[in-house]
């Protein structure tokens, strides 16, 4: 039977890209459908606007949304439209997806991350399972996203540092700032190690993208240098220029539909003008990221899947993740300095580049023994500065609004007399039972398809280690001479950060993919994205996203 | 890394919830037109800037964001172009405009009440005691709390949008700004036609 190609790939992020670059360069005749728009390095600015304030690389709310349950006072859960609330779950939609909006802060999770239940045993309330896989048979794709994405960095030895197959990395580590050698010190002084991040950031060129240009805005912003590992810039591109990889932008997929034997039979999409179209292929990749690719498999019904792809133990879209954890701040007075040593902290542009995970797992009766952890990152506070102007104009806990000379002085002492420097703890988002994708009933987006309605709760016991580490990441601020110290513990789900929903394991009954990420029940019909992840690990999800998509890409061109 | 602003959208949810209770939506007035604004750049005719409602915002912007000895003012960073850009958009949200028209008439009407004129023919004072006086009121609260945060968008954003004139805004809070910096040709509400038309050819 003649397919109109080989393999087609839905959404172009971290979970697409690899998946793309890999079977092209294998000849593999590949789609790639985004439902975004295309932006290269020519678009991208450091506007801030554009960049985090209106809605350039996410949708409008009115047009595309979610519902999202809290919980009210009688203990009922009650969905909200973001069009209402304004929580906008939207990450980067567009070709390379949220890859091009990332900081790069990359970190491997550790072999202990693959055996959760058996290293720490069960905790009540949370659905803690071990992977199918080890950290061994991911390591060597672990490795490859380091050429392949390209990560610059510098290995350390310390206490959790996971194994390496290889001495470092192959690109040396991004500038650093001056101010990175006293967090050096200050560590050292307590006895913890503090190691240089790797980075998703060219430090040298490589093909078409240049190195960094330490512009001093990274994270939030697309980047002007090709430097930032994108799905786009690292690997799209190059799936292209196989010859191989056609990439349609501006097609939304609506609906896989699947033939008696519950195989994917086509899919449906809509073009940029309003067209409906269908395509067929012999392998079909879901990678829209965790909460739209659950979404996409629910809507597609079929005769042998009345509730969805995957879903026949109604595991589908369940045990979705984010990162746990904590943040907290310091302040730096120029006052306090020599001319020098402030001329030194003003300076933006090279990178703080620093984290310590001594604590990734601990000893400590409070956790009654043997607890697992996490890593906490070092950077300053993020440079936009219509965002932090705008978070000086209220007084009093949002009682009165401040104006005039009094909110002039405000900010020129916020921008003007110190430098802040901020941590962000991670830890496990524990998955649980009221954390979960479904679809809405009422809500639909333009297309008329029924948006995704989440339950977002995290486990109390997040919160319990998010505030172990926050008390950690004070003491090495304290050492550092900050003042007005505050740390914050918060069980929100940091949108940006999301994964699970279609957890793989050996066990149909209880996980929605196989070992290879391929649907349980479903022939054709992998999820390459982060979806897959039973847990989420202590440290931001996407080098894990890239590896695994790495992995699957060899599954996926063997079974062709 | 979970970089996202939400004070504008806390704002926003602040304010829909408001206008919906108040039905001031209803309120529309006059719109600047759609062209007017596509250029992001100080329209030469700035004939309505002398049209209801920019006088009135126009001093209530030099009150909340007074010009001093090197502090430059509303005045000074061109707030009002930068509102009249921003409000002008075709993908700006009409009901921004729909409630900044409303509040000016809340304004006014307290004006009179309070002090017999209009908001424009007062001293500074007396614009300080109506401006508390309106906060007072939910309603007014988040008038003031979505112009302080346009206002404070037009001193920081980049000049292409035009406020922050001359990057006065930047300068006046040492603030180093990043690059490459946007051109007009890639203003925000322009985005959506540069990627309009790029497409791949098929592969076979």
């Amino acid at each position: 039977m003649d397919h109109d190609f080989d393999v087609c790939v839905i959404g172009s992020g971290a979970g697409g890209g690899p998946i793309a670059l890999r079977l092209a360069q294998a000849g593999k005749r590949v789609l790639v459908l985004e439902k975004g728009p295309w932006f290269t390095e020519k678009d991208f600015f450091k506007d801030e606007l554009a960049c985090c304030r209106r809605s350039v690389y996410t949708p409008k709310l009115s047009d595309e949304q979610h519902v999202i349950e809290d919980k009210n006072p009688l203990g009922e859960w009650i969905g909200t439209p973001t069009s209402e609330s304004g929580r906008d779950f939207w990450n980067g939609n567009c070709v390379g997806g949220s890859s091009n909006f990332m900081s790069g802060f990359f970190h491997r999770l550790k072999p202990v991350d693959f055996r959760l239940l058996s290293e720490f045993g069960p905790i009540a309330g949370a659905n803690v399972v071990d992977w199918p896989i080890s950290y061994a048979e991911l390591e060597p794709y672990y490795t490859m996203v380091e050429t392949e994405v390209g990560i610059s960095g510098r290995v350390l030895a310390h206490p959790h540092a996971e194994p390496r197959s290889t001495p470092d990395f192959p690109y040396p580590a991004t500038a650093e700032h001056a101010f990175s050698a006293r967090i050096d010190r200050a560590c050292a002084a307590l006895g913890v190690t503090a190691f240089p991040v790797p980075r998703a950031i060219l430090s040298r060129p490589q093909g078409d993208r240049r190195s960094c240009e330490y512009s001093g805005y990274c994270g939030s912003y697309g980047c002007a240098s090709g430097a930032k590992g994108s799905a786009r810039a690292a690997l799209l591109n190059r799936a292209i220029a196989s010859g191989h990889c056609e990439l349609r932008a501006n097609a939304k997929v609506t609906e896989l539909s699947s033939d008696a034997k519950g195989n994917i039979s086509a899919l449906a999409y809509v073009d940029g003008d309003g067209v409906r179209q269908r395509v067929d292929a012999k392998i079909y990749v879901v990678a829209c990221q965790a909460i739209e690719s659950a979404r996409l498999l629910l809507a597609s019904t079929g005769p042998r899947h009345p509730d969805g792809l995957g879903n026949r133990y109604r595991q589908l879209g369940r045990n979705l993740l984010f990162a746990g954890g904590s943040e907290g701040i310091g302040s730096f007075y120029y006052a306090e300095m020599d001319p020098g040593e402030a001329a030194a902290l003003r300076q933006r542009g090279p990178f703080i580049n620093r984290a310590v995970q001594d604590w990734y797992t601990f000893e400590d009766p409070d956790f009654g023994g043997r607890a697992k952890g996490g890593t906490i990152d070092f950077l300053f506070s993020h440079p936009n500065p219509i965002g932090r102007a705008v978070n000086q104009i209220w007084d009093n806990n949002d009682e009165f609004l401040v104006w005039g000379q009094p909110l002039q002085e405000r900010l020129q002492r916020v921008f003007t007399a110190k430098q802040y420097l901020r941590f962000e703890a991670f830890n496990d988002w524990l998955p649980n039972d009221d954390c979960f994708v479904g679809l809405d009933p009422g809500v639909r987006d333009k297309w008329g398809s029924p948006v995704a309605r989440l339950r977002v709760a995290n486990h109390p016991h997040d919160l319990k280690v998010g505030r172990f580490l926050a008390d950690q990441a004070a003491r090495v601020l304290t050492e550092l001479g900050a003042k007005e110290i505050h740390t914050f513990v918060t069980g929100d789900p940091p949108q940006n950060l999301v994964a699970g929903g279609c957890r793989f394991g050996n066990d149909p009954k209880t996980s929605v993919l196989d070992r290879h990420c391929r649907v349980h029940d479903v022939d054709n019909l992998y999820v390459s994205d982060g979806s897959f992840m039973p847990t989420g690990g202590s440290v931001p999800p996407t080098w894990t996203i890239y590896a695994n998509a790495f992995r699957v890409a060899e599954q996926i061109r063997a079974a062709l | 890394m979970w970089v996202k602003d939400s004070s504008v959208l806390l704002d926003r949810r602040r304010f829909i919830a408001t206008v919906v209770a108040l039905g001031l939506s209803a309120c529309a007035a006059w719109r600047p037109s759609p062209e007017a604004g596509a250029s992001a750049t100080p329209m030469p005719d700035r004939a309505w800037a002398n049209a209801a409602p920019w006088p009135t915002l126009a001093a209530v912007c030099a009150h909340l964001l007074p010009s001093a000895v090197a502090t430059p003012g509303a005045e000074a960073f061109h707030a009002l172009d930068y509102l009249h850009n921003s409000l002008s958009d075709r993908r700006a949200d009409a009901s921004d405009w729909d409630r900044l028209v409303a509040g000016t008439g809340q304004l006014q009407q307290l004006a009179q009440t309070q002090q017999g004129a209009v908001f424009e023919q007062l001293d500074s004072a007396q614009r300080e005691s109506v401006l508390r006086a309106l906060e007072a009121d939910a309603s007014g609260q988040l008038w003031l709390s979505l112009l302080l945060t346009y206002l404070l968008e037009a001193l920081l954003a980049d000049p292409v949008y035009g406020g922050n004139a001359d990057a006065n805004g930047w300068q006046w809070l040492q603030h180093q700004p990043g690059f490459p910096r946007p051109p007009a040709d890639h203003a925000w509400y322009r985005m959506a036609a540069v990627t309009g038309q790029r497409r791949q050819k098929a592969v076979g």
